[in-house]
C-alpha cells in the first residue's frame, strides 16, 4: 500500500516537474505611440500556436525606453526580448546584453521572406547578427496643399526654396498682429536630430563623423538657426517641442510643413483629410539626407528561455503577423509578401517613403550615438536656437563626441 | 539573617538588575529595526555613491570599474555645465523657498481669521501640495503653452503683452516660470505648518497687547512672529532639503532645457547617471551637491538657532 502511494506521488511529481519545464514565459518590452494595446491580439495568437509559452508584453514609454532598458540589464532584471533600434546596438553589444541569432536564422524559413538587404543593414558592429528587423520607416516632408495653393507656392526641392516657401507661409491670417501660421514645425527637443540632419548632412563630405566642422557642415546648422532666429518660421516654442507638439501643431494648422514618417500619416489624414501630402525632404548643400527609421527585435543574453524568446520575435517578423504588428504601429512591414499586400496607408505616403529610400541613412554605428541622440544634440541645438552658442560650437561639440 | 532571606534578597536583586538591563536594552531593541532599514536604504547607497564617485564607472561597460581618485571631482569643477547648474540651483532655491514662505505666511494669517466656510478654504488650500508633481508639471506646461496656454491668452487680453511668450522655450523666462510653478506647489506646506503654529499662541497675549494699546503690526511683530518662529525655522529647513533634492517638476516641464537654462545640480547628476549612464561622474556631482547642501544647512541652523533662542 505504502509503496503504491509513493509510486503514485512520485509519478504525479514527475509529471508536474515535466509540465513546469515545458512552460516558459517570455518577457517582452516594446514601445508604441498608439495608446491602445494592439499587442494583445498578437500575443493571444502566438500563445495559441505555441502552447507552453506565455508572453508578457510590456509597453514602456518611449522617452525613457533606453534608460530603463540599460538599467534593467545592469540590474539583472532585463526582459527576455525587446524592441531595439540600430543606434543602441553598439552599446548593447558592448554590454554583452544581446544573444546572437545566426543559428536560429539559418534554420528559419521566414528569413528569405524579409525585404532585401535588411538583415545586412542591421548586422552588429562586430559582424554578428543580433537584430531581427520588424518594421521600418523613412522620414519625409509633410505639407498642407491648401496653404501652398492659396499662396501659389510649389513644394520646395532645395533648401533655398524651402526657406523662401517657409517665409511666405509664416503669416498673420486674421490681421490681429499675431502670427497664426508658421512655415515649419521644427522638433528642438529629444528626437529632433533628424530634422537638423536633413538640413545639415546632405552637404557633400559632411556626416556626423566627418566634415561636420567644415564650412559646409556649419552652414547647415546656421541655416536652421537662421530659420528660427532671423526668419521666425518655426513656432516660438520650437526649442522645447517634441513629437506630440510638432504633430499637434501641424494637425491644428499652426504649421504648414514638418518632417516625420508614415507612422503619423493615418492620424494626419484623420484630422486633415485630403489636405495633407508628402514629399521627400529638400536637397541641402548639394545633396539629400533623410533618416532611415529602423526597428528590430532582439533576444537578450540573459533570457531565461532563449529558444522561446526567438520563437516570439521571429513570429512578429513572419508573414501575416508582421502586417498585424505594423497595423498597430503604423509603420511599414519588413516581410516582402506583407509589403505587396499593404493597404494601410494612403498611396501618397507610401510613395514619398519609396522616393526617399535612395538617400535614407542610419546614424553611425558608434557607442557615442546614444549620447548624441539623448543629450548632446538636444542641448546643443537648443543653445543655438536660443542664441546661447554659435552654430560652429555645436558642430564642434558633436564632432568631439564622435571622435572620442 | 536566615539563608532563605538571603536567597530572597539576591533573587530580588537579580530581578532588579534584569529589569534595569531590560530598560536599558529595550529602547535599542525597539529602534533597531528602523535603524537597520535606514542603514540599508539610506546609508548604504550613500556610501556606495561616494565610492562610485572615486571610480570611472560607465554603466554600459559594467566590467570596467577603475579607481580614478578625485579625477571626477576635478572634471566637475572644470565643467561649464556644473557651474551653470550650480548658479541655477542657487537662484532656484534662493527664490522658491522665500516665495513659498511669504505666500504661506500670508495664507496662514488669512486662514486664521474668522470667516464663513473657513474649514472648506483650509481644505482647498492643500490641493496643490496634495497633487503629484508630474500632474502639476504637465498642468503648468499647458498653462505656459505658447500656442494654446491660458497664461498667454490672459496676458494678451489684458494687453500686458503684444506677442505670445514661449515661457518654457525662452531661456530668459524658463527658470522663472518653473520657480512660479514650484512656489504654487509648495506654499500650502508653509501655510499649514504656520497655521498650526498660530493656533498655539494663546489669545490672552493679544488681549493683553490690545489693552496696552499695541497696533496690529506691533502685535504681529512682537507676538505672532516670535510665536511661529520655531515652526517657520523647521518648515524652512525641511523645504530647503526637499526643494534642493527635487527635480521631478523640472524634468517633466523642460528636461533641463532649453539648452542648460533650467539645469540644476540634482537634475544634472540624474541626467549624467541615468541617461548618459556615467555613474562615476554623476555620483561625483551628487556628492559635491550634498556637501554644498550640508554647508548651507549647518549655516542656516546656526544662524536661525541663535535667532530663535
Amino acid at each position: 500500500m505504502k509503496f503504491k502511494t509513493l509510486t503514485v506521488l512520485g509519478t504525479a511529481l514527475a509529471l508536474t516537474a515535466g509540465a513546469a519545464a515545458a512552460d516558459s514565459t517570455v518577457r517582452f518590452w516594446y514601445h508604441f505611440d498608439n495608446a491602445d494595446n494592439p499587442m494583445d491580439e498578437l500575443v493571444a495568437s502566438f500563445e495559441e500556436a505555441n502552447p507552453g509559452i506565455t508572453v508578457e508584453a510590456e509597453n514602456i514609454p518611449w522617452n525613457s525606453y533606453y534608460d530603463q532598458l540599460y538599467t534593467a540589464i545592469i540590474g539583472g532584471n532585463a526582459p527576455d526580448a525587446a524592441m531595439v533600434k540600430m543606434f543602441a546596438q553598439p552599446r548593447l553589444v558592448e554590454m554583452g546584453a544581446l544573444q546572437p541569432i545566426e543559428d536560429w536564422l539559418a534554420d528559419w524559413e521566414g528569413a528569405e521572406g524579409l525585404q532585401d538587404n535588411l538583415l545586412k543593414l542591421t548586422v552588429g558592429p562586430d559582424g554578428t547578427q543580433y537584430y531581427l528587423p520588424v518594421q521600418y520607416v523613412v522620414l519625409y516632408l509633410y505639407y498642407r496643399p491648401s496653404m501652398f495653393e492659396e499662396l501659389g507656392l510649389e513644394v520646395p526641392t532645395t533648401c533655398d526654396e524651402f526657406r523662401e516657401v517657409a517665409n511666405a507661409l509664416t503669416r498673420d491670417t486674421d490681421g490681429d498682429g499675431q502670427t497664426d501660421t508658421y512655415g515649419f514645425g521644427f522638433r528642438g527637443a529629444k528626437g529632433g536630430h533628424d530634422h537638423w540632419a536633413s538640413f545639415t548632412l546632405g552637404a557633400e563630405g559632411v556626416s556626423l563623423t566627418e566634415g561636420l566642422t567644415s564650412d559646409a557642415g556649419v552652414a547647415g546648422t546656421q541655416f536652421v538657426a537662421d530659420l528660427f532666429r532671423e526668419d521666425g518660421v518655426f513656432p516660438p516654442s520650437a526649442p522645447n517641442d517634441g513629437f506630440q507638439e510638432i504633430i499637434g501643431a501641424f494637425k491644428a494648422g499652426k504649421t504648414a510643413m514638418t518632417i516625420h514618417h508614415i507612422g503619423s500619416a493615418n492620424g494626419m489624414v484623420e484630422a486633415l483629410g485630403d489636405d495633407v501630402a508628402a514629399a521627400p525632404v529638400p536637397e541641402c548643400g548639394g545633396g539629400r539626407w533623410t533618416a532611415f527609421g529602423d526597428e528590430s527585435t532582439a533576444v537578450m543574453a540573459g533570457a531565461e528561455d532563449p529558444e522561446a524568446a526567438w520563437k516570439w520575435i521571429s513570429y512578429l517578423s513572419s508573414e501575416g503577423n508582421n502586417t498585424m504588428f505594423n497595423e498597430a504601429t503604423g509603420q511599414l512591414p519588413v516581410v516582402k509578401a506583407d509589403s505587396e499586400s499593404w493597404s494601410l496607408h494612403p498611396q501618397r505616403f507610401v510613395q514619398a517613403t519609396v522616393d526617399s529610400l535612395p538617400f535614407a541613412e542610419m546614424l553611425p554605428d558608434s557607442a557615442a550615438t546614444a549620447d548624441f541622440v539623448n543629450t548632446v544634440w538636444p542641448t546643443q541645438m537648443q543653445r543655438v536656437l536660443t542664441g546661447d552658442i554659435e552654430a560652429a560650437e555645436m558642430n564642434e561639440t558633436i564632432s568631439e563626441l564622435f571622435a572620442e | 539573617m536566615t539563608d532563605a532571606t538571603a536567597t530572597d534578597l539576591s533573587r530580588q536583586d537579580r530581578q532588579g538588575r534584569r529589569a534595569a538591563l531590560g530598560r536599558r536594552v529595550l529602547p535599542y531593541a525597539m529602534l533597531s529595526p528602523a535603524v537597520l532599514v535606514t542603514l540599508a536604504i539610506v546609508f548604504f547607497p550613500m556610501v556606495q555613491t561616494a565610492w562610485m564617485s572615486l571610480h570611472d564607472y560607465v554603466l554600459f561597460r559594467p566590467n570596467d570599474f577603475d579607481w580614478v581618485g578625485l579625477e571626477n571631482f576635478r572634471t566637475a569643477l572644470a565643467d561649464e555645465v556644473f557651474w551653470i547648474s550650480l548658479r541655477n540651483t542657487v537662484i532656484w532655491m534662493g527664490t522658491t523657498i522665500p516665495a513659498q514662505l511669504l505666500l504661506g505666511l500670508v495664507t496662514a494669517l488669512l486662514l486664521n481669521q474668522e470667516f464663513p466656510w473657513r474649514p472648506v478654504a483650509r481644505a482647498l488650500i492643500i490641493i496643490p501640495w496634495a497633487l503629484p508633481s508630474v500632474v502639476i508639471a504637465l498642468m503648468w506646461v499647458w498653462i505656459y503653452d505658447s500656442n494654446y496656454g491660458v497664461a498667454n491668452e490672459f496676458l494678451l487680453r489684458m494687453g500686458l503683452i503684444q506677442q505670445s511668450i514661449p515661457w518654457l522655450a525662452d531661456p530668459t523666462y524658463a527658470l522663472a516660470s518653473i520657480i512660479l510653478t514650484l512656489t504654487w506647489q509648495g506654499f500650502p506646506f508653509f501655510a499649514v505648518m504656520i497655521l498650526a503654529g498660530l493656533q498655539a499662541i494663546p489669545r490672552s497675549y493679544y488681549e493683553a497687547a490690545s489693552i496696552d494699546g499695541a497696533s496690529a503690526w506691533r502685535q504681529f511683530w512682537h507676538i505672532t512672529l516670535p510665536g511661529i518662529s520655531g515652526v517657520m525655522m523647521t518648515a524652512v529647513l525641511l523645504r530647503l532639503i526637499w526643494v534642493a533634492n527635487s527635480f521631478d517638476v523640472i524634468f517633466v516641464m523642460t528636461g533641463g532645457g532649453p539648452g542648460y537654462a533650467t539645469h540644476t545640480l540634482p537634475l544634472y547628476a540624474f541626467v549624467k547617471a541615468r541617461t548618459n549612464l556615467d555613474f562615476g561622474y554623476g555620483s561625483a556631482i551628487a556628492v559635491l551637491f550634498t556637501l554644498l547642501l550640508m554647508v548651507v544647512v549647518v549655516f542656516y541652523l546656526r544662524r536661525t538657532g541663535k535667532a530663535v533662542s
